[in-house]
Parts: structure tokens; C-alpha cells; sequence
């Protein structure tokens, strides 16, 4: 009886421990919204956000305008948040703009959307 | 019985000393003509994109793995542009108005010998990490297929020159890539960039096998 209860303390502490310290390194890893635009996204979509970089004279589809209102609130929170994550055909849209599910987690790409909100100054529809 | 053996430790160190001629030539060429003030020499890789936008030229500790041997002896003595936007984009654009423009990209400053080419070359071959071989299976494949796989499907060519109709410059052209890489290494690279380089901004995908051979001998035909 007594073995067990020490059994179930001690697999409450390892449990708690567990949450705080293997937190640390994926809070360690992430980086800032607006870096995680900088290195992945301006390649595209210009470091104004107009679209306006040097690969797109060779992209088939122009790259969504993100400082655009009007471009942007045409699109749900949702529907970005999966753009960004499973790339264009996800949404109907362009295979010209990539997945990145691969390389960045749900929380680095939530962040990109409201970073994408601020950056057009507009709501989801 | 003392002065043969003070001897046999000399003539040991001797032999130890000129064995490897090649290797340390080469090593030693790396060190005075300071490949290691642009390029990374040692692994691991950088992690963080702040330390990304200090990157001044590609890492070269896994050169064993990457390049093709008589590609490398050629280019270390006439280097060429191989990223038109320079190694991190980033740090190149200029903002005029609302449109990026690229401005004074840097180039690789090595000018060596044939001779110091040679041993240079062998040297950095030595430069390897973990990497199975073998898995990339060169023969015969769909060339038609393959060009609307990746500038189709994929599109690949928003960011890589594609030789035949130009592409994207944020990152190394296609441009005599089977001249340059090794197969094996393009299979393990398309599979997961992120092994070799935690930062790159090129996303991982998850690749069927078929799809991989077939953009590793298509890749690997353009020489
Ligand atoms: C290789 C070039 C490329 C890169 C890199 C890229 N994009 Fe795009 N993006 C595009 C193109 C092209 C479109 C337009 C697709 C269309 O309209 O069919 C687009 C569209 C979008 C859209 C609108 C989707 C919609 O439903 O209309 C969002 C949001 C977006 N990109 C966000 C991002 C973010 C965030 C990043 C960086 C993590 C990024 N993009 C990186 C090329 C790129
Ligand atoms: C002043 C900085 C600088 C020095 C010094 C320098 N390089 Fe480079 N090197 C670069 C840059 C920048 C590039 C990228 C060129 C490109 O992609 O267009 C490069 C590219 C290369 C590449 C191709 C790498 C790849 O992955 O595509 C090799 C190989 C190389 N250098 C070898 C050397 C060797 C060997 C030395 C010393 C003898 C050397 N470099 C010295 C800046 C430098
Ligand atoms: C969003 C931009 C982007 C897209 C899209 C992209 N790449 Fe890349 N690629 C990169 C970057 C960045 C690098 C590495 C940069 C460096 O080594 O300096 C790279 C490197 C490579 C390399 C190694 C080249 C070398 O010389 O070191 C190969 C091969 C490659 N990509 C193939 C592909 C293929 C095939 C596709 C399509 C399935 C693709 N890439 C799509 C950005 C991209």
C-alpha cells in the first residue's frame, strides 16, 4: 500500500517536472513572428509585404499583398493559418506558395497570422 | 639499446609527419589563406536566425558529403556565383520603395593553384557527417515528368533558377547542380534540409521515394 502511494507521488513530481522542463526547449527554439517573416516569407512576399521581391517577376501567381486590407480580410484566420501551414492548394490557391508545416509548429504559424493581421492593419473575415 | 630507441621514436615521427602529405598540406592551406573568416569549418550548423544573418558564406564541414570532388578542384581556384542573392539573402537587398532590390553581393574569395587546389580539395573531401549512402538510384528516368514535378507541381523554380527558363534567386541555382553535388547527398538534403542546415528557409515536405529519385536524377542530369 505504502509502495504504491510512494509510487503515485513520485509519478506526479516526474510528471510535473516533466511539464515544466520539457517545455523549455521547444520555448527555446521558437522564434519571433516577425523573424520567422523575415527569413521565410520576404523571399516572396518583399520585406514591405507588397509582394514586391526580386523572385516574384518569376512566380506564374503574384504573391498575396499582405499589407492589402482588402486582399486580406477577404481571408478567414483559418484559411491563413492553413495557407501557411499546408501551402497553397490547402486553400485552393497556388502550389507557388509553399508548405511550411514541416519546419514550423502551430504555434510559430498562429503567430504568423496575427503578425499578418497587424502587418495589414485588418480582421479575418 | 637507449640510442636505438630515441631512433625508432624519431624515425616514428618522422614517417607520422609525412604520411598523411595531402591531408595536412590542404588543412594547413584552409588555415593560411583563411577559408575559416567566411566559411564555417567545424560543425554543428547554426540554430537561430539571428545567428543565420551573420552567416558570411556556406558551411563547408560537410563537404565530404556534398560536392563532387572534380567540381571542387575547379572551383576553389575561379569561383563562381552560385546564389545570384549571395549566401543569406537577407543581408543583400536593398528597400527602394516598396520593392526589394539585390545590391552588392559578396563572392567567394578563393583563388588557389591547381597544386593547392588539389590538396585543398582533398582535404575538405575528408569534411563528412552521418550520411547513408547509396540511396540515391541514378538511371533512367522521365525527363518530361520530372520538369512538371517540381516547376509544376512543386514549384521549385520560385526560389531556383531553372536553367531552361530562369527562377527565383533566394537561394543556389540549378544551373550545373550535377556537376556540382553529389546524388546521394541531393536525396538526403531533399528529404529533410533541415538536417543539414536547421535554418534554411526552404520547407521540409514529406516526399514520396519516387518523387525523390526522380528529382535527384533529374537534378543530377543538369550538368
Ligand atoms: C516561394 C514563394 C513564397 C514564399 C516563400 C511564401 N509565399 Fe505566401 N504566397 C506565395 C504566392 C505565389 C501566393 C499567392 C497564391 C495564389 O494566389 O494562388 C501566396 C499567398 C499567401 C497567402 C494568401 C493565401 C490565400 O488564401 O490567398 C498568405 C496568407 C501567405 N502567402 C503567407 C505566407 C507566409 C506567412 C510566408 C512565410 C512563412 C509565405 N507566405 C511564404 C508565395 C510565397
Ligand atoms: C571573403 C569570404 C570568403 C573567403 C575568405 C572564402 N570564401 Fe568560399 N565562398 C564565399 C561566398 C560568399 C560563397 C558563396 C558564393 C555563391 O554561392 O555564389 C562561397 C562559396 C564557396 C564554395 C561553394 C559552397 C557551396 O555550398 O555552394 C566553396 C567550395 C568555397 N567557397 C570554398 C572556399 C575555400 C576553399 C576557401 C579558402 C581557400 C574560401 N572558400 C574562402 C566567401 C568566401
Ligand atoms: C522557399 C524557397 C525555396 C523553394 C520553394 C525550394 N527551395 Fe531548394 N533551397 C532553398 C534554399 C534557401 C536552399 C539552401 C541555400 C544555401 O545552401 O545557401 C536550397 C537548397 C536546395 C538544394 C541544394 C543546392 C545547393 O547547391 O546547395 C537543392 C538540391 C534544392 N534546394 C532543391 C529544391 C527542390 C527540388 C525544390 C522543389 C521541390 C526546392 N528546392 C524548392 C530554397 C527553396
Amino acid at each position: 500500500m505504502k509502495d504504491i502511494r510512494i509510487f503515485k507521488v513520485t509519478a506526479v513530481i516526474a510528471f510535473v517536472v516533466a511539464m515544466f522542463f520539457g517545455n523549455v526547449p521547444s520555448a527555446d527554439a521558437a522564434e519571433k513572428a516577425a523573424d520567422n517573416y523575415k527569413l521565410y516569407c520576404v523571399q516572396c512576399h518583399g520585406t514591405a509585404g507588397t509582394g514586391k521581391w526580386v523572385n516574384a517577376p518569376y512566380l506564374a501567381v503574384a504573391p498575396r499583398n499582405h499589407v492589402s486590407a482588402k486582399d486580406m480580410s477577404a481571408l478567414s484566420d483559418d484559411s491563413v493559418f492553413k495557407a501557411i501551414k499546408s501551402g497553397g492548394p490547402a486553400v485552393g490557391k497556388s502550389t507557388q506558395m509553399p508548405p511550411f508545416g514541416g519546419i514550423l509548429s502551430d504555434a510559430e504559424v498562429s503567430g504568423l497570422v496575427k503578425h499578418l493581421r497587424a502587418m495589414c492593419k485588418c480582421k479575418g473575415k | 639499446m637507449m640510442k636505438r630507441l630515441v631512433f625508432m621514436s624519431g624515425l616514428l615521427f618522422a614517417v607520422m609527419l609525412a604520411s598523411p602529405v595531402f591531408a595536412a598540406d590542404g588543412k594547413a592551406l584552409v588555415g593560411s589563406n583563411k577559408c575559416g573568416s567566411c566559411h564555417q569549418m567545424s560543425g554543428p550548423a547554426v540554430t537561430t536566425i539571428a545567428e543565420i544573418m551573420k552567416r558570411k558564406a556556406p558551411d563547408l564541414f560537410y563537404s565530404g558529403n556534398k560536392f563532387n570532388k572534380e567540381w571542387l578542384v575547379g572551383y576553389i581556384q575561379a569561383p563562381t556565383t552560385i546564389r545570384p542573392a549571395g549566401t543569406v539573402y537577407l543581408n543583400n537587398i536593398k528597400v527602394e520603395g516598396d520593392t526589394d532590390v539585390v545590391a552588392n553581393v559578396p563572392k567567394c574569395a578563393s583563388k588557389l593553384s591547381a597544386g593547392d587546389a588539389g590538396a585543398v580539395a582533398d582535404y575538405l573531401m575528408t569534411l563528412k557527417e552521418d550520411m547513408p549512402t547509396g540511396t540515391a538510384k541514378i538511371g533512367k528516368f522521365k525527363k518530361a515528368k520530372a520538369k512538371s514535378f517540381m516547376f509544376k507541381g512543386e514549384a521549385c523554380n520560385a526560389c531556383h533558377v531553372d536553367p531552361r527558363k530562369g527562377g527565383g534567386i533566394s537561394c543556389p541555382t540549378f544551373e550545373g547542380i550535377g556537376t556540382r553535388l553529389n546524388p546521394d547527398w541531393l536525396y538526403s538534403f531533399l528529404k529533410n534540409p533541415q538536417h543539414w542546415d536547421p535554418k534554411v528557409w526552404m520547407a521540409k515536405r514529406d516526399f514520396e521515394e519516387k518523387d525523390l529519385q526522380l528529382m535527384v536524377n533529374y537534378l543530377s542530369s543538369l550538368k
